[in-house]
């Protein structure tokens, strides 16, 4: 076992005290303003910090005989610790880097005896200014140790830290309840191990392991990746840490769930319409733009784009008012949407109007789609409380061939069209489906 | 003058003596105004803030030099030292108690006599010594303390003051927010963890103990532990509460310096 710093200079200048019949030995690290710290000292008591400039110790040259005290200013605490005023001292000059003023003070209650080994005390500065500097470095590692273990433990994500050598490991509080085992240091190889049977409970478990199996010799790997943990989701960073050995790495565990919830239900509001909760215009107009592109890649297929409108929408609302009005929209868009499959893109045009862009329709099924939505409104009234009220709906469609030179205005083209066939369909009597002719 | 002008220091008075009023924890050297009128009638009046009090605390407090007590002793030295005097009259509230007790261990030839004011050589029970204090009761007052400052102010001042004085109330509330709330937080330490029961023995000047019956912060067996302990010390005890017997019964205060200061003076 080696001795620490402080330890050391203690048992120094216990040894000073002894062999230069001293009532009092001192090591002090004092910095170029005076301000002293103690380092050592012969007897248990506790000093803080004092300053000494003002000592008188501070600037004189020293020889190597003890001096009267009375013209010397020491601190309290000082000669609290000797019980008494000293009749002499001796301060033997240590200087350091970082503490140039440092010294080793030496007080007698008496007179200090005339002894030779007096003399001989500065050949031990150099000896002393070693145990300052070391004293120094440990006090700065133990800082930097309490500082690195603050932080560790205050972010707020799992952290797992393994070493250069790559057998030993650290982990915090976080990472030790995500991994069902103690914060502190462990083997790499077992937290490898839990880390990896973490992953194996993910849903998206075959996604991480492809990801992760490409990089797995690969020292300077970086990755980001969601780990998809029943309800939660942890953003899983990782890369390498350079240190002694160089197979240090980091793996830092997030809970990004929250996040996530909250990112999706902003992309929610942003694409839906607030009052029927079905997607809105700018929704629309973006994923059929997205369909249509994906239809051209491809060849041959059909797109069929439906018009909506609530027949007499104007009239329910001046009989009954806009609460019901509104109400009345929710229940045409609930029932156009359970009316249709699952695969087709429904949306809010705006007002009383509901647009429809009908996945790969084959155009035989298109009039039967049609009459099912047009009858899933018109079949049974809408219910406000003691109200019953009887809707219609209006509908035009229009299809087209998807054609690869086809440009971008294919969309206005088919919703142009079907808007004609749904005027048709008012004209018509309202209540009743027309279809343009391709 | 460095030291008296960095601790605030404020000079008054028509007599030759200097007096030293060094204030306790929570105040600043406005606790003397009550008592000041007199002193300055027989004294060379010297007031200062301590280190972390008063309006420029924040500058004055070095969380290392003002760790233990005896860094305040220091300060106190340097002041004395400063205004280049020597049998000084030291009146110490409080904390300032024992500072001067470890100022006048180091130096005895500055003071001609120490008047203590509700002082404690140490607040935590040991053994036979009451001091009044359990550890636990000194962790729950830092953890208050840490925890709202503004909210453990508001209740400390009460039951420090002891009286039903709300100018004092108010006064002591206003001088203890006035400290920044860690510097408190670790003075509060310091005195409570203190133990200067050895350094009270070693006085070798007269001293006076003066406190109330009824301090919420010195039992009265603290007084009279300090009264046979100190080396020919006079212990007045006034029959009312509270721990600042120098703002809530000043007149108390001033009958006990006036028999005290100026008979022995004479």
């Amino acid at each position: 076992m080696t001795a620490s710093p402080a330890g050391g200079i203690d048992a120094l200048c216990r040894f000073i005290q002894q062999a230069c019949r001293a009532d009092l030995v001192l090591a002090v690290e004092v910095d170029g303003t005076g301000r002293a710290v103690p380092a050592g000292a012969s007897s248990v008591q506790a000093f803080g910090a004092c300053n000494l400039q003002r000592s008188g110790l501070l600037d004189r040259s020293w020889a190597t005989s003890p001096v009267p005290a009375n013209d010397f200013r020491l601190p309290s605490a000082i000669l609290h610790a000797l019980n008494q005023p000293p009749a002499s001292l001796l301060f033997v000059p240590t200087p350091v880097d970082h503490a140039p003023a440092s010294g080793l003070l030496l007080l007698w209650a008496d007179e200090a005896p005339p002894l030779s080994v007096i003399g001989e005390l500065p050949l031990l500065g150099d000896s002393i200014a070693r145990l300052l500097s070391a004293r120094r470095d440990s006090v700065r590692q133990l800082a930097m140790r309490d500082q690195f273990s603050d932080l560790f433990e205050s972010v707020p994500s799992g952290i797992v830290l393994i070493d250069g050598d790559g057998q030993g490991a650290m982990i915090n509080e976080r990472a030790g309840v995500l991994l069902g085992c103690d914060a502190g240091q462990h083997r790499a190889g077992k937290l490898a191990d839990m880390m990896r049977r973490l992953r194996e409970n993910c849903s998206n478990r075959e996604e991480l392991e492809r990801a992760y199996a490409a990089h797995v010799s690969d020292v300077n790997f970086s990755a980001s990746m969601h780990w998809t943990l029943g309800e939660r989701t942890l953003e899983v960073t990782t890369h390498p840490v350079r240190g002694e050995g160089g197979e240090g790495r980091i793996w830092l565990f997030t809970d990004v769930t929250a996040e996530l919830m909250m990112a999706a239900e902003l992309r929610r509001l942003a694409t839906s319409d607030p009052l029927t909760g079905v997607p809105n215009r700018r929704h629309f107009e973006e994923r059929s733009a997205e369909i249509l592109a994906a239809r051209q890649a491809g060849s041959g297929h059909s797109v069929t784009v439906m018009m909506l409108d609530v027949d007499h929408f104007k009239r329910i609302n001046d009989n009954y008012g806009h609460p019901a009005g509104d109400e009345v929209l929710k229940v045409v868009a609930r029932r156009c949407r359970e009316a249709l499959r699952d695969r087709d893109l429904f949306a809010r045009f705006g007002g009383e109007e509901f647009i429809a862009l009908l996945a790969s329709s084959v155009e035989d099924d298109l009039p039967a789609i049609a009459e099912r939505v047009r009858a899933a409104i018109a079949d049974e009234p809408v219910q406000l409380g003691d109200l019953s009220i009887p809707i219609t709906v209006s509908i035009g469609t229009a299809t087209a061939e998807v054609v690869k030179t086809l440009g971008s205005n294919l969309m206005d083209d088919l919703i142009g069209r079907a808007d004609e066939a749904l005027y048709q369909a008012k004209q018509g009597g309202r209540n009743r489906v027309m279809m343009a002719r391709s | 003058m460095e030291f008296f002008r960095k601790l605030s220091g404020r000079r008054s008075g028509l007599g030759r003596q200097v007096a030293v009023l060094a204030h306790g924890f929570g105040t600043d050297q406005s606790a003397w105004s009550s008592l000041r009128p007199w002193f300055d009638a027989r004294y060379d009046v010297i007031s200062f803030d301590l280190a972390g009090c008063g309006a420029r605390g924040a500058e004055t407090y070095d969380f290392d030099r003002h760790g233990t007590i005896f860094g305040y002793a220091d300060d106190l030295i340097d002041l004395i030292d400063e205004i280049d005097t020597q049998n000084i009259v030291y009146v110490g509230h409080s904390m300032s108690g024992m500072i001067g007790a470890a100022a006048a261990c180091a130096r005895p030839g500055l003071f001609d006599r120490l008047v203590m004011i509700g002082a404690s050589p140490r607040y935590l029970n040991d053994g036979d010594y009451f001091g009044g204090f359990e550890q636990s009761d000194l962790d729950q007052l830092f953890d208050s303390m840490a925890a709202n400052f503004q909210a453990w102010v508001a209740g400390f001042a009460p039951m420090v003051v002891g009286v039903p004085d709300n100018t004092t109330i108010t006064d002591f509330s206003r001088t203890l927010c006035q400290m920044q709330p860690d510097i408190a937080l670790n003075i509060s330490r310091t005195i409570f963890s203190s133990d200067m029961r050895q350094t009270a023995t070693r006085i070798r000047r007269p001293v006076h103990l003066i406190q109330t019956s009824a301090d919420m912060a010195v039992p009265t067996a603290v007084g009279t532990w300090l009264a046979n302990a100190i080396p020919g010390a006079t212990l007045d005890v006034i029959d009312a509460a509270g721990h600042l017997p120098h703002m809530t019964a000043a007149n108390e205060v001033q009958r006990i310096l006036d028999s005290n200061l100026l008979a022995k003076a004479a």
